[in-house]
């Protein structure tokens, strides 16, 4: 082989990019070259483990020999067209001027922080530990809670320019092997230039990809994935992201928090039904201020109507409007705060509490009962987070319905929202199981949750293999 | 497979026929029922409901004989193309002018207590996209959605119930009117009734395993004795004057308005008034694409869908559009249609289940 030719193929091919080292070196009259990315690639292994056995070696260099000699357990032979993709992997080409072959030694290293309690999903009680950006972590930390042999990790590249690592993880005779074969079959149809997040992949995977529902569950703790995965879910971990997303979900599982299986089941049952009630008041409580208050202020008891009379009556805006402009005020500040330093955040609570919502009521400009509504409604948003923004949009529209249609509209809309949602199901699993189509046995751990003796069987609203989680026997 | 394609389940078609055999007579019916029957109107609902469950008893014979044929394969195998589209023609009437009659009594309703100003454009165009949605997402979502709604609408109908018989200061006498006036108002309000007509028309579209029919049965049976509780509520409350209380469920609830300080609690009928309303247009308008397709071919469910539309705002906008004639054209009208479901549909069956027992003999 020609060393110095090959050498300069594999570095056009990686168009001579700065990061790409390459190194050769003559023993004996057989040359041995290295070609590797500094930038993905730990230096010290490089020296201590291959480049110092190979160059202390007194005997005549062989491919075989090499192979013998490097110190790392990842060593592999590669076909000369697969020598790139390794290169960029992390690996180190190593080739000789007397053979063909290509060996390649996996020294991937690349800073990655350690888990931590993931900022979406703080828990009182329960783990804290949450998924990293690095794929091998995330792996390590779902297969901690498994030392059976039923976990399985299968890997596909997704992407053209990436190559993305996604890996997909169930457990063997639980998970429904269809659903793993129909999830295997999307993500091969899928063309796609780049998977930068595994948010990427969630309309991909999505039979509705242009609905509002959420059809793909997402968690970024490894206890949460692994509970799913029990019950006969697959999780899909794409490497650069600390979100693991669920196959197949359910509006249930957002109903449902990683606290409840830590706590009381009564008061588990108690947390659910209080966010449903949270959920049900910001879809629809706006809405219902503006329909009381434009088209059926006699349906209000008397003592109600006095008051919200008494302090509307000076607002110059119809109540639409203000609520509107009430909620446009609180979406800016929530922008505001995302994006602001922490540093800068309690300036913009003073300025948004104080200045615009104090200030706002007394100059006249939007009334107390609407400020209470928009500000209660804004608080259950987030009873339900990973819901909040198909909840802000439902919320908008429920406001128009009850502006323009008062009740009658708004229970249209429910009605209509509900029967959207029954409409949606992504890999044969209903997205408002086990309430509609009603599942007694799922119930145990729906809205109500049951002690954990008594859920004996995996959940029927979706397909997997082995139904008893309990043996009694 | 599609959620379209897929067949409904017992519970699911329980609740569909509970809504349906409840939700158009817990308004105005009781208080009509009253002017011709007086304190024993409550006997009415009583005579037709054993009718009705004759029907549903029918339909379970009919499935039974025919597992997977629907209905106007049926008709047509025993009694001809021509015999099929001319009833599925009459059964498409009975729905849309049932939808019709619901629908000025509630926007009659809803137009006297909360919407005074509003215009029949608005009703329209709260109802139309919702019911139209719901029928052209099918049966199966349209069952899926009922059954979140079930439990509410259970609840609150026993809690008005159970409010409505606080109310209640004494019993008053019984037996006032003749067996003839309450045979009488049975005939004058029988198109009320008949709506488990549907089955049939869904009749494939069921998939019943063994030993569930019994949910089918045991919720018509609560749906009808919820009708026959609210109608007697009822009476027994306003007693000599029901017939100044055109809206039965909602004034029972007015009559104790303040109760356990909670204030305006009359609101929680009407919102279940609403809700059953949409639910009952949507089946109303399902039955009718049903048929529609049978009956004009294998067109486009969108076009049927359009055509229970156009044919309903039309008939809204010029036939009808106040109480008086919404009662009228009940009456008069309607019992006429009433032969089909408790006369021309049992009678068919019966020589289709005879002509298949025949034909198994031989």
């Amino acid at each position: 082989m020609d060393i110095k030719k090959q050498e300069q193929k594999f570095k056009d091919k990686l168009h001579n990019s700065i990061d790409v080292a390459s190194r050769t070196i003559s023993k004996n009259g057989v040359e041995v070259c290295f070609v590797y990315l500094k930038s993905i690639t730990d230096n010290l292994v490089f020296s201590q483990s291959i480049f110092e056995p190979i160059s202390n070696f007194e005997g005549e260099l062989t491919f075989d020999v090499v192979k013998q000699i490097v110190k790392s357990n990842d060593v592999s032979d590669a076909k000369e067209q697969q020598v790139v993709e390794k290169i960029l992997k992390g690996g180190v080409a190593v080739f000789l001027s007397n053979s063909e072959q290509y060996l390649i030694i996996d020294i991937q290293k690349y800073n990655t922080r350690a888990p931590s309690e993931p900022p979406t999903s703080p828990v009182i009680m329960g783990p804290r530990e949450g998924f990293t950006e690095d794929l091998k972590t995330n792996m390590t930390l779902i297969r901690r809670h498994f030392y059976g042999e039923e976990l399985v990790f299968e890997e596909m590249l997704i992407g053209e320019m990436t190559k993305t690592q996604v890996v997909i993880a169930y457990l063997d005779g639980v998970a429904s092997k269809d659903i793993v074969k129909e999830i295997k079959k999307k993500l091969k149809k899928v063309k796609i230039d780049g998977v930068v997040d595994s948010y990427y992949l969630i309309s991909l995977l999505s039979n509705r990809p242009n609905s509002i529902l959420k059809q793909v569950g997402n968690s970024e703790k490894p206890d949460i994935v692994a509970s799913k995965m029990l019950e006969g879910r697959i999780a899909l971990i794409v490497d650069n992201s600390p979100i693991v997303l669920t196959i197949p979900f359910m509006f249930l599982e957002d109903l449902q928090s990683s606290n409840d299986y830590y706590t009381n089941y009564v008061y588990a049952s108690l947390l659910r039904i209080v966010r449903l009630i949270g959920l049900f008041f910001a879809v629809v409580g706006p809405g219902a201020y503006i329909a009381l208050q434009l088209f059926h202020h006699n349906i209000l008891p008397i003592k109600y109507l006095i008051t919200i009379a008494d302090s509307t009556q000076q607002i110059p805006f119809t109540p639409f409007v203000e609520i509107l402009f009430i909620n446009l005020l609180f979406q800016i500040l929530y922008e505001v705060s995302l994006r602001l330093p922490s540093y800068l955040g309690l300036a913009t609570s003073v300025v948004g509490a104080l200045i615009l919502g104090d200030t706002g009521v007394k100059a006249g400009l939007i009334s107390p009962p609407s400020v209470i509504v928009v500000a209660i409604a804004k608080i259950a948003l987030y009873t339900v987070p990973e819901q909040a923004s198909q909840i802000t949009i439902l919320q908008l529209v429920f406001m128009i319905l009850g502006a323009s249609l008062g009740i009658l509209g708004l229970l249209g809309g429910i009605i209509y929202v509900i029967a959207y949602a029954n409409s949606v199901e992504n890999f044969g699993t209903p997205y408002l199981a086990p309430f509609s189509p009603f599942i007694l046995s799922d119930n145990k751990d729906a809205l109500l949750k049951v002690p954990l003796q008594d859920m004996t069987t995996r959940p029927k609203s979706f397909e997997n293999n082995d139904e008893e989680r309990i043996n009694d026997d | 497979m599609t959620i379209k394609d897929k067949s409904l389940t017992a519970w699911q078609v329980g609740i569909m026929l509970f809504i349906i055999l409840f939700s158009n007579k817990i308004l105005v019916l009781p208080s009509l029922l009253y002017e011709g029957a007086k304190l024993e109107a409550y006997f009415v609902p009583i005579i037709l409901f054993v009718l009705e469950f004759g029907l549903i008893y029918l339909f379970y014979r009919m499935k039974r004989a025919f597992p997977t044929q629907s209905f106007a394969e049926i008709l047509q195998k025993y009694f001809g193309k021509v015999v099929m589209k001319v009833i599925l023609f009459l059964i498409m009437l009975f729905f849309i002018f049932k939808a019709i009659l619901l629908y000025n009594v509630t926007y009659l309703f809803f137009k006297t207590l909360i919407y005074q100003d509003s215009s029949n454009i608005l009703f329209l165009f709260c109802f139309i996209p919702v019911i139209t949605h719901l029928g052209i997402m099918g049966l199966r979502v349209m069952g899926r959605t009922m059954q979140i709604f079930f439990p509410l609408i259970v609840g609150v109908t026993v809690f008005c119930i159970v409010i409505g018989l606080l109310g209640i200061k004494d019993l008053p006498l019984l037996f006032q009117s003749s067996i003839g006036d309450i045979a009488l108002t049975s005939i004058k309000h029988i198109a009320g009734f008949g709506d488990s007509l549907l089955l049939f028309l869904i009749i494939d579209k069921i998939t019943i395993k063994r030993g569930q029919w019994k949910v089918i049965f045991s919720l018509s049976g609560i749906s009808m004795f919820l009708v026959i509780s609210i109608t007697a509520v009822f009476l027994f409350t306003y007693t000599y004057t029901s017939f100044l209380h055109p809206f039965a469920l909602f004034e029972i609830m007015c009559y104790v308005k303040e109760y356990g300080g909670v204030g305006r609690i009359d609101m929680i009928s009407m919102l279940l008034i609403v809700i059953l309303t949409y639910f009952q247009l949507a089946i109303y308008l399902k039955m009718f694409m049903l048929s529609f397709l049978e009956v004009f071919g294998k067109i486009n469910e969108i076009i049927s869908a359009i055509s229970f539309n156009l044919f309903f705002i039309l008939a809204i906008s010029y036939v009808v559009l106040n109480l008086g004639k919404a009662i009228l054209y009940g009456e008069n009208f309607l019992p006429y249609f009433a032969i089909l479901p408790f006369v021309v549909v049992p009678v068919l069956c019966f020589i289709a289940l005879v002509l298949l027992k025949r034909e198994k003999k031989k």
